[in-house]
C-alpha cells in the first residue's frame, strides 16, 4: 500500500543553519503521528515541509504517493494545514472566512457551513473574527483545515489555545484521516494518536511509545 | 533532489574543492589566470588613459571637458553589459535553479552599480558646461533610462540584503532584475516619445555626426579597456561569492556530520 | 473558469474587508486633502499657477497614494499568515495575485474619485474627461507591477524602504506619458496631430498590457517558493 508520507533524507536549512534532518519517515494511511520535542527542535519546520508550505533543501518527500516538489498544486487540494498563525480575516465573519476559502477550493457555501458546524462554531457564524477569542479563532482555523475533506491533516500545536471542549473535538475531526500533529501535551497525544516521533535538534530521536503496545 | 546522506560533493562547488593535490593545482592555475587578467585590464586602462589625454585631439566646440565622454559612454556600456549578466543569471536561476547563475548575477550587480554611478556622474560633469544643467535639456531618454537603471540596481541589491537569505533572496532578486530588464527600454521609449514633443539638445556626440578617426580609435581602445576592467571585477567578485557559498556548505556539512556521529535511531 | 472565479473571490474579499474595517480609504482621503493644502501654500497657487502646476501635483499625489494603497495590500496578509493560507489551496498564486491587484486598483480609483474633484475645487484644475481616462489607464498599469513589488517587499525585512525604490522605476513611464497627456489636456491644447500609435492613451495601454503579462508571469515566483 502506498504510504501516506514517505520522507528520505529530508533536510531543511536556513542559510548555514541546519534546522532539520536528515530525516527518514514513513507513515501509512490512517496512522496518526504525534510529533514531540522541545521548542526549537524542528517540529514546525517539519510540519511546514509536510504541508508543502516550504520546500526542503534536500531529500525526497512523497505525500499521498505524489512527489511533493512537482505536484504541489494537486497535493494542496488533498492536504489540510493549521499552523501557528491563524491566518484569518478579522473584518469578515467566521462564516464569511470559511466561505471564502471554500471558494478557493472550488467548493460552495454548504461546505463552509458544515465545516463551521463540525468545529462547533455555528452559533458564532455571524460574528466577525476580530471579535472571537484566540481559542475560537484556532477552532475556526481547524475548520478551514478540514473544509475540503483532505486525506492528510497537518496540525501544528492545535491544542495550544484550545479549551477542554475544543480538545475533544480534535478526535472527531480526525475521522479516518492520516494525521501529523505537533504537540507539547503528551496526554492528548496518547489519546488521539497512534505513533509518536521525538525530535531533538532537528533529528529523529526515536518513538517514545515504541516500548508500549499502542491501540491503533 | 539530492540526498544528503551521500558524500558526493556539490557539483556547483566542485571546482573549488580544496581537499586534494589536484584541487590545489587547480586553484593555483585559477589564481594565475585571474592575476593575468587583472594585469591585462590595468595595462589596457593605462593605454586608454594615454589615448584619451595624449592622442585624441581636443574637441573644437566643447573644449577639454569633452574628454570625459570616452569614459562616460563606455561606463554606460559596461553598466548595461553587467546588467545583462544580472538578468541572464537571474533567469538561469528561475528556470533551472542554477546557483551558478545566481552567483554570476550577485557578482555582476555591485560592479554594474559602480559603473552606472560612474556613467551618471561623468554625464553630469560633461553636461554642466554645455547645457548648464538645464533640466529641460538634460533629461533626455538616455539620461533618464540610466538613472532608472541605477535605481533598479539599487533595488536589486537592497532586495538581496533584506530578503530571507537563501532561496527567497535569489528568487526575489531575479524577479527584480528581469522586471528591470523590461522596464529600462520602456522608460527609454517613453522619454523619447516625450522628446518628440520637446525637441531637446542640439549637441550630441562630439565632433558632429561622425567622429574623426583619432577620436574613434581612442574610443574603441577605451571600450575594450573598460570592458576588460568590468569583466575582471566581475570575475573577482564571482570568486569571492563562490568562496562564501563554499564556507556555508562546509558549515552545513559539519553540522550534518556532527548529527550523524550521534547515530540515527 | 476557475481562474476568474478565484480572482473575483479574492478581490471581493479584500474590498469587503476594507469596507467593513474602513482603514485605508479614510486614510487615503485625508492624505489627498492634506497634500492639496500643502501644495496650495508651498507653491503659492493662484488662478494662473494653479492649473499650470496641477498636472505635476496630480502625479505626485497619485504616486504616493499608490505606494500606500499597494503597500498595505500584502503587508497585513503576510503578517497574519492568511497569504500562506490562500496559497495552500488549489487556487494558484497567479489568480490570488490578480485578485489582490484588482482590489488595490479599485481602492486607488476610489481615492482618485476624491482627488480629481478636490483638485478641481481647491486648485482650480480643469478636470476633463480626457484627464479622467488618462488617470484610469495609468492606474491599471501602475497596479500590475505595483502590486507585484508590494508582494515582494512584504516578504523582506524592510518593506517600507523597498517598495518606493522598486515601484518608482516602473511608474516612471506612466508619469512621463500620462503627465504630458494631462498637461496638454489641462492647458486646452490637443495632441490630435500625433499619429494614432503615438497617442498617449494608446501608448499607455500598450504599457498596461506589457506590464500585465510580465506581472502575471512573475507572480508565482514572488508569492510561492
Amino acid at each position: 500500500m502506498t504510504p501516506a508520507i514517505r520522507a528520505e533524507g529530508l533536510m531543511q536549512r536556513f542559510g548555514a543553519l541546519v534546522a532539520l534532518g536528515p530525516l527518514d519517515l514513513e507513515l501509512a494511511p490512517g496512522e496518526r503521528l504525534a510529533v514531540l520535542g522541545s521548542n526549537g527542535a524542528g517540529k514546525t519546520t517539519l510540519l511546514r515541509l509536510l504541508a508543502t508550505a516550504a520546500r526542503p533543501a534536500a531529500g525526497r518527500l512523497d505525500l499521498l504517493g505524489l512527489d511533493s516538489g512537482r505536484q504541489r498544486d494537486r497535493l494542496r487540494a488533498r492536504l489540510g494545514y493549521a499552523g501557528h498563525q491563524v491566518g484569518l480575516y478579522p473584518a469578515l465573519t467566521a462564516l464569511e472566512n470559511l466561505e471564502f476559502f471554500a471558494r478557493l477550493h472550488g467548493l460552495g457555501r454548504v461546505d463552509a457551513a458544515s465545516a463551521l458546524e463540525l468545529v462547533g462554531l455555528a452559533s458564532l457564524a455571524g460574528r466577525s473574527v476580530g471579535q472571537l477569542s484566540r481559542g475560537q479563532q484556532q477552532r475556526l482555523s481547524l475548520g478551514r483545515a478540514v473544509l475540503h475533506r483532505p486525506e492528510l491533516l497537518v496540525l501544528d500545536e492545535p491544542d495550544a489555545s484550545l479549551d477542554g471542549e475544543g480538545r475533544n473535538l480534535l478526535g472527531r475531526l480526525f475521522g479516518g484521516r492520516t494525521v501529523v500533529m505537533a504537540t507539547h501535551d503528551s496526554t492528548l497525544a496518547r489519546q488521539v494518536c497512534t505513533r509518536a516521533l521525538l525530535l531533538r535538534a532537528g533529528r529523529a530521536a526515536g518513538d517514545p511509545w515504541s516500548l508500549r503496545v499502542v491501540d491503533a | 533532489m539530492r540526498s544528503l546522506r551521500s558524500s558526493a560533493p556539490d557539483p556547483n562547488l566542485a571546482h573549488l574543492d580544496t581537499n586534494s593535490l589536484a584541487a590545489d593545482r587547480r586553484i593555483r592555475a585559477e589564481d594565475r589566470r585571474l592575476n593575468a587578467l587583472t594585469a591585462l585590464a590595468l595595462a589596457s586602462m593605462l593605454a586608454a588613459a594615454g589615448m584619451i589625454f595624449l592622442y585624441a585631439p581636443q574637441d573644437a566646440l566643447q573644449g577639454p571637458v569633452q574628454r570625459v565622454f570616452y569614459l562616460h559612454v563606455n561606463s554606460a556600456i559596461a553598466a548595461y553589459v553587467c546588467f545583462a549578466m544580472v538578468v541572464g543569471g537571474g533567469a538561469a536561476y528561475l528556470w533551472k535553479e542554477s546557483v551558478r547563475g545566481d552567483r554570476l548575477a550577485r557578482a555582476a550587480a555591485t560592479v554594474g552599480l559602480v559603473f552606472t554611478t560612474n556613467a551618471f556622474v561623468m554625464g553630469m560633469i560633461w553636461a554642466k558646461p554645455i547645457w548648464n544643467w538645464d533640466p529641460s535639456k538634460t533629461w533626455d531618454a538616455r539620461v533618464t533610462s540610466t538613472a532608472v537603471l541605477w535605481v533598479v540596481y539599487a533595488g536589486y541589491l537592497l532586495v538581496r540584503r533584506f530578503a530571507t537569505p537563501g532561496r527567497p533572496a535569489m528568487r526575489l532578486a531575479a524577479v527584480v532584475g528581469i522586471v528591470g530588464f523590461v522596464d529600462v527600454p520602456v522608460v527609454h521609449f517613453s522619454v523619447q516619445w516625450w522628446r518628440t514633443l520637446h525637441p531637446g539638445r542640439v549637441i550630441d556626440a562630439p565632433g558632429g555626426p561622425a567622429l574623426p578617426p583619432e577620436m574613434l580609435l581612442a574610443f574603441m581602445v577605451t571600450m575594450v579597456a573598460v570592458l576588460l576592467l568590468a569583466g575582471t571585477l566581475v570575475a573577482i567578485r564571482y570568486r569571492i561569492e563562490a568562496r562564501r557559498d563554499q564556507l556555508e556548505e562546509r558549515a552545513v556539512a559539519a553540522q550534518l556530520e556532527l548529527a550523524a556521529s550521534h547515530g540515527p535511531r | 473558469m476557475q481562474f476568474l472565479r478565484v480572482v473575483f473571490a479574492v478581490a471581493q474579499k479584500d474590498l469587503r474587508s476594507e469596507l467593513r474595517a474602513r482603514e485605508l480609504l479614510p486614510a487615503l482621503a485625508q492624505f489627498v486633502v492634506l497634500a492639496l493644502v500643502i501644495a496650495n501654500f508651498a507653491f503659492d497657487l493662484d488662478l494662473v499657477s494653479g492649473p499650470r502646476l496641477s498636472p505635476g501635483i496630480l502625479w505626485l499625489v497619485l504616486v504616493f497614494a499608490g505606494l500606500v494603497a499597494f503597500g498595505r495590500a500584502f503587508a497585513a496578509e503576510k503578517e497574519s499568515g492568511s497569504l500562506e493560507a490562500m496559497l495552500l489551496t488549489p487556487a494558484g498564486p497567479a489568480a490570488i495575485f490578480a485578485g489582490k491587484a484588482l482590489a488595490s486598483a479599485a481602492l486607488l480609483v476610489a481615492c482618485e474619485a476624491v482627488l480629481l474633484p478636490a483638485m478641481a475645487v481647491f486648485l482650480g484644475s480643469p478636470i476633463s474627461a480626457t484627464v479622467v481616462v488618462t488617470v484610469l489607464v495609468a492606474t491599471a498599469g501602475m497596479a500590475s507591477l505595483g502590486s507585484l513589488f508590494a508582494a515582494l517587499a512584504a516578504q523582506t525585512r524592510a518593506r517600507d524602504l523597498l517598495l518606493p525604490v522598486l515601484a518608482l522605476p516602473i511608474w516612471v513611464p506612466f508619469v512621463v506619458v500620462g503627465g504630458k497627456a494631462v498637461q496638454v489636456a489641462m492647458s486646452g491644447q490637443s495632441l490630435a496631430a500625433l499619429p494614432l500609435s503615438s497617442q498617449p492613451l494608446i501608448v499607455m495601454a500598450d504599457f498596461d498590457i506589457l506590464f500585465l503579462v510580465v506581472a502575471s508571469l512573475a507572480a508565482r515566483f514572488v508569492l510561492d517558493d
